[in-house]
């Protein structure tokens, strides 16, 4: 449903615009940004359509989308984009407003890239660095996807590549603490 | 003596540890002593900004406070998400004020921030602070003979207002260094495509997909290995090969350096100090290849010339 005619203006727009940084009504529509993508072709709208959705007001179908879980942040196409929009700000705009108005997109490949980045997360709160392996077990736990990547463990950890341990922060607490201050300035706004 | 500011980021103790201590070598020639940072934590890589924006600043942020308590002004990065999750967080703070006041709340012990330290990758302190030519006189074991493609992934070099250093589309730092090293560096195309970077576990497709295609592209330059500046790269390239040949039916057997492996045989350490053992794809093919050349072969090798900041060539 196209929402800019009945509202008079473009709230999502102007949402997105804030939390960029960027304008995207200067996106003349050239498609150089989905030639570049190196995930276009696995989005379900390439970010020259999602450009332009944000221009017709399509808050729901974009936050749907799974185009902004899929972005690599690689900044390819705003490098060459001949406006010089930040589109990969724009897609991590549409992402955390996305999040924090519980926007969830249910599709197998989303929930798994989420669960990888909750998982990443969660280990830095406890460790305050990663710990490679257990963040990939637990993946392979709560994505009941038990035997991924099974195969390379043999070899990786006989090598050493992925060691068994991290070795925690000293000042664990800090890092606990400032979660939880992120918390509460993600809750003012 | 020269002193530096480092941050090795998580992988360093893990699957780039080859990185790290060769790192370490290459700067013991060069002259450079390394000062870590106390206490250090991760960056928060892909996932913080993905999830959110300020764990995004803060996890950063805090680092970057207690590089400003340290005498050097310039902090060195190996990873190359650790490095631009940091220079972004320096460039978004630096230029908004209200900002760093925000995400200061958070980092709540270490201080406050003040934006005194310079932010550079290892690649770029190479390139600017220590300089292609003291890196050529270093050099006691020539590398010639060996052809190599550069890789430097997205994030070494872009965005460009944030890294500020060579070219976004067609960079050519490394590839002076190899030849500096008396490598070749062949005319590479896919330096900047994406590997499919943080992909790696939970989107293991488009990695295969995408890494395949630049293995594709350094062995059709007519390399015999790639080098890389970036932990993710390395271990999408290397740990990920098998899968990715097993895919195409194809049969690649490159082995992926890090830029340091090569800068550390160069001057002169043994192989055994190398850590080669990590390597997933075996590296010994390819370093047969030192010393022999063919005059015929050479000139096959279309070489780079210049940096071209192709901003219009997109395919």
């Amino acid at each position: 449903m196209i929402s800019l005619g009945s509202q008079g203006k473009n709230t999502f727009m102007e949402a997105v615009n804030i939390k960029s940084g960027a304008n995207v009504l200067e996106c003349y529509q050239c498609g150089k940004c989905v030639s570049t993508c190196p995930v276009s072709q696995y989005m379900d709208f390439p970010p020259r359509e999602i450009m332009q959705m944000i221009k017709l007001g399509l808050r729901n179908e974009c936050y749907m989308a799974n185009s902004h879980w899929f972005c690599l942040t690689c900044s390819a196409c705003s490098g060459r984009c001949p406006r010089e929009i930040d589109i990969p700000a724009v897609m991590e705009a549409i992402r955390h407003l996305a999040i924090e108005e519980n926007y969830v997109n249910d599709s197998k490949k989303v929930r798994e890239i989420r669960k990888f980045h909750e998982i990443f997360l969660e280990m830095i709160k406890r460790y305050g660095r990663n710990y490679e392996l257990r963040m990939m077990a637990e993946f392979n736990i709560r994505t009941r996807n038990l035997f991924k990547d099974v195969h390379l463990a043999p070899k990786a950890l006989l090598k050493g590549k992925i060691p068994l341990g991290v070795k925690p922060l000293k000042s664990a607490k800090a890092i606990k603490r400032m979660y939880a201050m992120a918390e509460k300035l993600e809750k003012k706004k | 003596m020269k002193k530096l500011t480092y941050f090795p980021g998580c992988s360093a103790h893990g699957t780039s540890e080859e990185f790290d201590s060769t790192l370490k070598l290459a700067l013991k020639t060069l002259d450079v002593e390394l000062e870590d940072i106390p206490d250090w934590n991760c960056c928060g890589a892909t996932s913080a900004h993905v999830m959110t924006e300020n764990l995004a600043y803060a996890l950063p942020m805090r680092n970057l406070v207690l590089a400003e308590k340290l005498e050097n002004t310039t902090m060195g990065i190996a990873c190359a998400s650790c490095y631009q999750r940091m220079k972004v967080t320096k460039v978004h703070m630096d230029e908004n004020p209200e900002l760093a006041k925000r995400i200061n709340t958070t980092v709540v012990e270490e201080g406050t921030y003040q934006g005194t330290v310079d932010v550079k990758s290892m690649l770029q302190y190479f390139y600017e602070d220590i300089g292609v030519e003291p890196i050529r006189e270093k050099v006691t074991k020539s590398l010639a003979g060996l052809k190599v493609a550069c890789y430097y992934g997205c994030l070494l070099t872009r965005p460009k207002n944030i890294t500020k250093f060579d070219s976004p589309e067609y960079p050519v730092s490394m590839d002076q260094i190899c030849e500096a090293l008396g490598a070749t560096a062949t005319e590479f195309d896919y330096k900047t495509e994406c590997c499919g970077a943080s992909f790696s576990i939970s989107n293991t497709e488009v990695v295969l997909n995408l890494s395949g295609q630049i293995l594709e592209m350094a062995k059709e330059s007519g390399a015999h290995a790639i080098v890389v500046a970036c932990p993710l790269c390395q271990s999408n390239l290397d740990m990920r090969q098998p899968d990715i040949e097993k895919q195409l039916g194809v049969k690649y057997d490159i082995p992926i350096f890090y830029i340091t492996q090569l800068m550390a045989l160069a001057f002169g350490y043994p192989a055994s100090q190398l850590k080669f053992p990590k390597h997933i794809v075996p590296v010994e093919g390819a370093l047969a290849n030192i010393g022999k050349i063919d005059p015929e072969a050479e000139k096959k090798i279309k070489k780079p010339i210049k940096a071209v900041e192709a901003e219009s060539e997109v395919e």
